[in-house]
């Protein structure tokens, strides 16, 4: 019996200690800074000349591509070589009119996600009455993420992995620099009265409803953008073909993460998906989507926020949602889920 | 057991409302974990000293930036002030084993500091961060696991770690627990003395009571169950002092407790294997300062009932066994093992 106590002394010691030097191994090993993830000015050069090659010979990616469709919008304009001047053509295409673009012409797939955990280091966040910041949750639900997508043959990058401060500006910058497929960005609701407990998902757009305005005020808050940025920026929402496929991500992960949270909090309300000018959607240049995880001003939804195994679990549906929509959208025979051998823990609790 | 003469061991509780240390010295010690700083020039000259810790700190805070640097057992946030604060509670705890904190011909500080048992991982991070200075190596366990660990209670038993800010559940079953075997709820003594100060503004609006007056009632007289006898306390009303029986008050404030208390209870009782949920049933162990109320394992077992019944015990030493059981671990990690978790 002694023998069985030491034994057992022993192996909880052992995993004690396992536990914490991962952790320590983990803070040594801080992830780069943004000014250091950020490509280097020499990178930043070679893009550029791909860049203006790319724009210069057009041959060569008509001839790579796919031959869309006839009825593909747009069509005419890539099945011939630019003439000489074609810049005073495209001057005669008024740009409040832009062609929408069928999603078949082109064979998309996602490799890279850039995963955001809202607010961070002095941004707070929302506060729950008892202390718990938004800060803390997202990057909690954010981290766990990463882990789940360890085994799937996805590429995933966070914008920030401690508690740091970093603006909109920045994160936005860090996942159109890495060129992601996807950005996802994890926040927590703060709403009056506090009985509700919403569910809601966000894509790029414009609204009135003067509540989604006000959301979007505090969530834009500190982005560093400037005036003339947001100007810019709100151009993009009517111009940018990517909103649909936005919306579509959007759609998936709000159905998964309703359909595995209310099993747990059956008082959750899905509010469904909605659109609003977030910078973080605006500025973004691949489908972008913010979620509202769940409600900090509701004291209940705080208390199942502060059990690791609900966060787990909305790190899951985020997980199952954007694997859903990569599964919809890689033209490929093998589906992603099929090629991620889903963990243990995962298939058990579902 | 590796300690050479160079290195001292240490477990630490660092509590909201108390923090205690352990020491393979033989040093314990207990804390109120308040730290203070006199508020200008005349405080300073009063209190003789530039930081305060703890009852002293307490006794003089009208003339103190009191601080109460933790928060449902860690580090709060959003100030510099109250890392400051947590370093210096830190530093005093150590001091009072007869360390001397930035001393150079100090030997080696092994430390096992608790944390809860859902604490954030950035959480533990800062804690790690403010104890740089004051041990070289550095290792976090939850509550519950350093107070199973110290009790040996390895297998087949559950540990309530009911402290000021939280309440941590954990399950042992023979292995280092998981997410899944514990729990944190936020439902502990400091939601007891709002609770309490709540009754007291709607029942005797004209008391004057402080939230500090509170909390030495609680620890008095706090109960759930039948009292021992009632609970009379004198304060002023309109400037006269007045006696007041908040009996009542004190039932429902220490009760408010038992309903999320026994639910998650319950529940981690209910994810045990079925061939053993008996054996930890009759294995639970009641740790930290609020397991003194009085009362509270008769109604933790009540609430077993609906399972088949239940044993519940509170430790010998509510206040030390969390430290205790700290530096349990730290004088059975080796050397090596400590090298890994140097700061």
């Amino acid at each position: 019996m002694e023998n069985d106590v030491a034994e057992t002394k022993l192996r909880v010691l052992r995993e004690a200690i396992r536990s914490n030097v991962e952790m320590v191994r983990s803070v040594r090993v801080r992830p780069k800074t943004f000014a250091q993830r950020a490509l280097p000015v020499g990178l930043w050069g070679s893009l550029l000349v791909a860049s203006v090659a790319y724009l210069a010979v057009p041959s060569l990616v008509v001839s790579r591509g796919k031959e869309p469709p006839a009825s593909a919008a747009g069509a005419n304009t890539t099945k011939s070589l630019p003439p000489a001047g074609a810049e005073v053509m495209e001057a005669a295409v008024p740009l409040s009119t832009p062609h929408r673009l069928n999603r078949a012409a082109l064979p998309l797939t996602v490799k890279r996600i850039v995963i955001d955990p809202g607010h961070g280091g002095k941004q707070h966040g929302a506060i729950s009455e008892s202390g718990v910041s938004e800060k803390d949750i997202t990057l909690d639900i954010a981290l766990r993420l990463r882990r789940l997508m360890e085994s799937a043959p996805l590429e995933v990058l966070m914008t920030r992995e401690i508690d740091e401060t970093l603006q909109l500006e920045q994160r936005v910058d860090f996942a159109n620099a890495n060129n992601a497929d996807l950005f996802v960005s994890i926040h927590v609701n703060w709403m009056e009265p506090r009985e509700i407990r919403p569910l809601e998902t966000y894509y790029v757009g414009a609204t009135n409803d003067p509540a989604l305005i006000k959301l979007a005020r505090i969530e834009n808050r500190d982005s560093g953008y400037s005036l003339a940025d947001y100007r810019r920026l709100l151009d993009k929402i009517y111009l940018d073909t990517r909103r649909e496929e936005s919306h579509r991500l959007a759609k998936t992960i709000n159905a998964e993460l309703y359909r595995s949270l209310s099993q747990i909090n059956p008082e959750l309300e899905n509010r469904g998906v909605k659109m609003a000018p977030f910078a973080v959607l605006i500025g973004t240049q691949m489908p972008a989507v913010l979620a509202e995880v769940s409600c900090l001003s509701n004291e209940e939804d705080v208390k199942l926020l502060t059990n690791a195994d609900y966060r787990e679990k909305i790190a899951q549906a985020l997980l199952r949602g954007i694997l859903s929509y990569a599964d919809k959208l890689n033209d490929s025979d093998k589906k992603v889920a099929d090629l991620w051998k889903k963990p243990t823990k995962l298939s058990v609790s579902e | 057991m590796e300690e050479t003469n160079e290195t001292l061991c240490i477990g630490i509780d660092l509590g909201t409302s108390r923090s205690s240390i352990s020491a393979s010295n033989g040093e314990r010690h207990v804390v109120d974990s308040y730290v203070g700083w006199p508020v200008d020039m005349v405080a300073r000259k009063l209190v003789k000293k530039t930081v305060l810790v703890g009852r002293e700190a307490l006794d003089n805070r009208s003339m103190l930036d009191l601080r109460r640097p933790l928060e449902r057992g860690v580090i709060k946030e959003g100030s510099g002030k109250d890392e400051e604060a947590v370093q210096e509670l830190l530093r005093h705890l150590i001091s009072l084993i007869g360390i001397k904190p930035k001393s150079k011909n100090r030997g080696k500080v092994r430390a096992v500091v608790g944390v809860p048992a859902e604490a954030f991982r950035i959480s533990k991070e800062r804690l790690r961060g403010a104890m740089d200075g004051v041990a070289d190596s550095v290792m976090l366990v939850s509550e519950p696991f350093a107070v199973a660990y110290g009790l040996e209670a390895l297998l087949h038993a559950m540990i309530i770690d009911i402290g000021a800010g939280t309440a941590d559940f954990c399950v042992m079953q023979g292995h280092y627990p998981t997410e899944a075997d514990q729990r944190t709820l936020p439902n502990a003594g400091d939601s007891i003395d709002e609770r309490l100060l709540k009754l007291m503004q709607e029942r005797h609006p004209e008391a004057q009571v402080s939230i500090h007056m509170i909390r030495d009632w609680k620890e008095k007289w706090s109960f759930v169950g039948e009292p021992k006898s009632r609970v009379k306390v004198t304060v002023p009303a309109k400037g006269k002092a007045t006696e007041f029986d908040i009996t009542d008050e004190m039932r429902g404030a220490c009760e408010s407790i038992l309903p999320p208390i026994s639910e998650t209870m319950i529940d981690l009782l209910s994810r045990v294997e079925p061939e053993y949920q008996e054996r930890v049933r009759h294995n639970i162990i009641l740790a930290g300062g609020s397991a003194l109320i009085s009362g509270l394992p008769d109604a933790f077992e009540k609430a077993c009932l609906e399972l088949g019944g239940g044993r519940v015990t509170v430790v010998k030493d509510p206040i030390f066994a969390g430290s205790d059981g700290g530096l349990a671990i730290a004088r059975d990690a080796s050397n090596a093992d400590w090298d890994k978790l140097s700061l």
